[in-house]
């Protein structure tokens, strides 16, 4: 007997898929494939290749820029959930990058930066980064102040107040944080590869696009779904053992 | 609550009769523009005017690029659209057909000055606009009847902004259009690069198509479309100059900056002498060398000799516009 929560996630996927393939077969358009024809364009690519030479490229900019946006992130929240001063000084400059239309800034990163891996890093670090920044400063900043109080009261260094009583009581919100972080970022990476020039899944999504061949684009965006779920869940179980007893559920559970 | 809930409901089950109605009942076409307006538009948005004075009623849309053009014609949101759209005819099975050549694959090769023939670039890095797109294909053509093979491909979307990074040292090699050719060879920088010869290519760069249901059950609106533009393109190889004095002032072309308003006249002079448009648009000619083109670039499957034109192109409208 399956758990109810592993049910209900086949469930759910069954029902997604199941409309999906009804939706091709009707077809809602022309350029709308069915799942199946999908799902084996998505195997055919990984069969021969072209998935793995994609993710090896697209992963460059994703991975460096989420690695960035997350330490830096956390580091730089932190600070400004601290110090009301790095507040004044930072907390604007993440409000104007999330309210950005990134899409429309992109000529003026390639002004900057060219066309190469700096501004796709900078594409996934701006969408990444103000999330985590945000969540983590606003988690900082409400710790409450009785068990702060009380780490004093035991002679703790502020060091170990900030290691031992704010980042865990923070952790919660710092991984939700981290989550909408990671998936904006993952939007990032894909943008970057739509709009500055196509490398990667991105190359994939506009070249089966120009050629017509719908079912492995879709497939392409597909497997960009999957890997981001696939990488949230992992962060999930990195949050469980990393701070035990301190989440408080979530809707993907 | 429950009122709530019905209400909702109520709109939900409305809405779509609701906006199906005002769609049935609007006779206008929808074309969806491959580009925003531009001067290379100039002597399609005449066509159009000639056309509503003829009484066709129309709307446009602009995409952002050809492939979501196409699409919006797939699903039917569009009646009209621009582009070539071989591969989504053949892999799609969608009912689409081309009416009309708006203009031919014109592209040249550029390049600095330490190549002076397309030889020369047997293994060397080019920059073309996207995977699949047309100077990629031009690119497999060259490679092909020529006997060579480029280097890396790398792409960058548009020729000025090929010219762009030709110009910043960034390249050594690209394919650009004639307008961006002309602007870079003309200008001081013209001499520090070179125009390789090619070969002529008579295939489609943009074209007009449609479904086939929507162009059959539209006849007339399609019939004034295609005999407005014929004229345009007859007149305007007799006299490029048409082109501007016919821009309407007050349209999407009219509202160009000065500067590229001025330039019109040049630009159809330029266009017409190099031969961008075909006077007849194109036809059996044009169909011919796009399957015999897009099969080599890689955009159908099989041999072009096997393929119909009469599953790419509809071609009665044109018929009875040369009559």
């Amino acid at each position: 007997m399956m758990n109810r929560s592993l049910s209900l996630k086949v469930l759910s996927a069954v029902i997604l898929f199941g409309a999906w393939e009804i939706a091709g077969h009707i077809p809602v358009s022309f350029a709308f494939p069915t799942f199946m024809e999908s799902m084996g364009a998505l195997m055919r690519m990984m069969g021969d290749g072209t998935m793995l030479d994609a993710y090896a490229e697209t992963l460059k900019p994703l991975a460096v820029g989420i690695a960035i946006s997350a330490v830096l992130g956390i580091a730089i929240g932190v600070w400004v959930g601290l110090s009301r001063f790095f507040d004044w000084l930072f907390s604007p400059i993440f409000i104007v990058m999330q309210a950005a239309p990134l899409a429309a800034l992109i000529p003026l990163l390639i002004l900057a930066y060219g066309i190469g891996l700096t501004s796709k890093v900078l594409v996934v670090c701006i969408m990444a980064m103000p999330v985590i920044v945000l969540n983590t400063a606003g988690a900082v900043r409400n710790t409450p102040d009785s068990i702060k109080e009380m780490g004093r009261s035991y002679l703790a260094t502020d060091l170990d107040i900030i290691l031992k009583i704010i980042i865990p009581a923070a952790s919660p919100v710092i991984f939700a944080g981290l989550r909408l972080g990671i998936s904006a970022g993952f939007i990032g990476a894909i943008l970057a590869e739509l709009k500055i020039t196509p490398t990667g899944v991105g190359d994939i999504i506009t070249y089966s696009r120009s050629i017509a061949d719908y079912p492995s684009m879709y497939a392409a965006i597909f497997s960009i779904i999957l890997l981001a779920v696939l990488f949230l869940n992992l962060l999930e179980r990195v949050e469980a053992a990393l701070f035990k007893g301190n989440q408080r559920g979530y809707a993907s559970d | 609550m429950r009122r709530i809930l019905k209400k909702i409901m109520v709109t939900v089950t409305a809405l779509p009769f609701a906006l199906g109605l005002s769609m049935a009942n609007a006779d206008t076409i929808r074309i969806a523009l491959a580009e925003t307006p531009s001067d290379e538009l100039a002597a399609f948005f005449v066509a159009l005017d000639r056309a509503k004075a003829n009484g066709l009623d129309y709307e446009w849309t602009a995409f952002a690029d050809e492939e979501l053009a196409i699409q919006a014609v797939l699903s039917g949101q569009m009646h009209i659209g621009f582009g070539t759209p071989y591969a989504a005819m053949q892999r799609s099975k969608a009912p689409l057909r081309i009416l009309f050549q708006l203009s031919k694959l014109k592209f040249f090769p550029v390049t600095t000055k330490t190549y002076s023939k397309l030889e020369d670039l047997d293994g060397e890095p080019i920059l073309l606009h996207s995977r699949g797109g047309g100077t990629d294909a031009i690119a497999n053509v060259i490679e092909s009847r020529l006997g060579l093979t480029f280097g890396d491909r790398s792409y960058v979307p548009g020729s000025a902004n090929r010219v762009a990074a030709l110009l910043g040292g960034r390249a050594d090699a690209t394919i650009i259009d004639l307008s961006n050719k002309n602007k870079l060879m003309r200008s001081e920088a013209g001499a520090n690069f070179n125009v390789l010869e090619m070969f002529d290519v008579e295939a489609s760069d943009e074209a007009l198509f449609g479904n086939l249901d929507w162009i059959q059950q539209n006849e007339g609106d399609v019939q004034i479309f295609v005999d407005a533009l014929l004229s345009v393109y007859r007149d305007m190889h007799e006299d490029p100059t048409i082109i501007r004095r016919e821009t309407d002032p007050d349209g999407p072309i009219g509202q160009l900056p000065e500067e590229i308003l001025a330039e019109l006249d040049g630009f159809y002079a330029d266009a017409v002498e190099a031969g961008l448009y075909d006077a007849d648009g194109g036809g059996r000619t044009a169909a011919m060398a796009d399957l015999e083109w897009y099969s080599a670039a890689g955009q159908l499957e099989g041999d072009p000799s096997m393929l119909n034109i009469e599953d790419f192109w509809y071609l009665k409208p044109l018929d009875a516009a040369m009559q």
